[in-house]
């Protein structure tokens, strides 16, 4: 009499020896052929649990939702496949719904080329990524690796484009101008760089060109005490620095601790140019990107991402500048 | 290993065609998607696009209209034969359905520099483009 076993999972010796002498039919296929037979399953349904591949995933869905894009042709498409990824684990790891969100995303671009903002595209590239690396055998090898060289690349062409082609960036008038003239930037050059509003006014006037190449004899002065040049200065180098060195890190191979380094460099990128940077949407692609690079173990960096990602939407969500004007006004 | 590369190959060469642009078209570097945002102050904010109309007894310049505006902002970006001729058919066919005579448009985009010492701000022609009405 063969005995009920306490662990559901393990066969007694008595179960064993009795499956090892029923008798077999010469023509009997072995259960074990029958599952090898069977086609591989594709490489987005082998793992229904949820890995930290999806957190990526779903915030590459929920940055989508924030920022709504491109007009009724492709806007529904995109908000739609967003919504779905977000509810159903099974699209999260279809390759096709990230391929067609590439695609709505390429029409997007072109639709009113050339006036998306670059983020728009490196979204592009990164919906494909996904997609690639979704129907590839190493899903969350691919895309940490599809990650760093996107990065890596878009951070290149950045440094070449600040370091070399434009005319007007390393001498530092690029951020002079732009403290002093862009309303997005007003109350960071308030608060941090000590102008008055009056002359934050004024100065936006004296900045002002006259039509087709007129000039005045005696231009008005633009007044920019020395903290706001120390800012501009600052700002003009520290970002300089800043995306030199994550571009150099996504870069090089992985060895020793340039994983750690990385991390570190994109989070400290995005906390502090995202503080000012009004393009959200960049933010959190790169940080969905970086949370691509983290292993299955390494629990805290992926919390420490999604705490970032939140942060940038408190960025951009939060006049906290304004409110911080409001308050060193009021005290 | 192909299809690992394809986005990044796709980056590079977008990255590519948009140096090009930029450097020989007139392109602004902030789009285009060459990543050169936040690189410069050849941007919307700093173009200028004039559009003056001449038909016989008239000569005059057209404040954009709502309806042209995006027309008028991709032309600014990049102020190319193909985005130039759009809009200066939107213009004219704007200009017929209200009756108004047309037979030439000129758009003129502009770009202000700024001084590097006192950041004085002048305006500089980038392209002038002239589209005859049939």
């Amino acid at each position: 009499m063969i005995q009920p076993s306490q662990d559901a999972g393990s066969e007694s010796p008595a179960i064993r020896r009795s499956l090892d002498t029923i008798p077999r039919s010469p023509h009997a296929i072995d259960p074990l052929r029958l599952v090898a037979a069977q086609p591989a399953r594709p490489s987005w349904l082998r793992s229904a649990a949820p890995s930290h591949l999806d957190t990526a995933l779903r915030l590459t869905a929920i940055a989508l939702l924030l920022r709504p894009m491109g007009q009724w042709f492709v806007r529904p498409a995109i908000l739609g496949a967003a919504a779905l990824l977000l509810i159903s684990p099974r699209a999260l790891r279809m390759p096709a719904i990230w391929l067609a969100l590439a695609f709505a995303v390429a029409v997007r671009i072109a639709d009113d080329w050339p006036l998306a903002d670059n983020h728009i595209y490196l979204l592009a590239y990164w919906s494909l990524a996904i997609a690639l690396s979704l129907r590839s055998a190493k899903p969350i090898a691919t895309l940490g690796f599809n990650s760093r060289v996107l990065i890596g690349f878009a951070f290149a062409c950045a440094v070449l484009w600040k370091a070399l082609l434009a005319p007007d960036f390393l001498d530092g008038r690029f951020f002079r101008v732009t403290l002093l003239t862009d309303p997005r930037f007003g109350e960071a050059s308030m608060l941090i760089g000590g102008l008055t509003a009056d002359q934050l006014q004024a100065n936006r006037g004296a900045l002002e060109p006259l039509p087709h190449g007129a000039a005045l004899l005696t231009p008005p002065a633009v007044v920019e005490p020395p903290r706001l040049r120390q800012l501009a200065a600052l700002s003009t180098w520290g970002i300089l620095v800043l995306e030199t060195t994550v571009a150099c890190l996504m870069l090089l191979p992985s060895r020793r601790r340039v994983p750690v380094f990385r991390h570190v460099m994109l989070l400290t990128f995005c906390l502090v140019t995202y503080a000012f940077a009004p393009v959200a949407g960049f933010g959190w692609l790169l940080l969905v990107m970086g949370a691509a690079q983290t292993e299955p173990h390494e629990r805290w960096l992926q919390r420490l991402y999604v705490i970032a990602f939140l942060i940038v939407l408190f960025y951009a969500e939060v006049p906290w500048t304004g409110l911080l004007l409001d308050f060193s006004r009021s005290s | 290993m192909t299809a690992r590369w394809l986005p990044a190959t796709l980056l590079g060469v977008v990255a590519i065609v948009q140096v090009a642009l930029a450097q020989g078209g007139g392109l602004t570097p902030w789009k285009g998607g060459g990543f050169g945002m936040f690189s410069t102050l050849d941007h919307a904010a700093y173009r200028d696009l004039d559009v003056v109309i001449d038909a016989p007894a008239r000569s005059e310049t057209l404040e954009i209209p709502a309806s042209l505006e995006e027309l008028a902002a991709r032309a600014a970006a990049y102020p190319g034969d193909a985005l130039l001729r759009q809009l200066a058919e939107g213009v004219v066919a704007r200009e017929r359905r209200y009756n108004r005579p047309v037979t030439r448009v000129t758009l003129s985009v502009w770009r202000t520099e700024f001084d590097p010492l006192t950041l004085a701000a002048t305006e500089h022609p980038l392209r002038t483009f002239v589209y005859e009405a049939r």
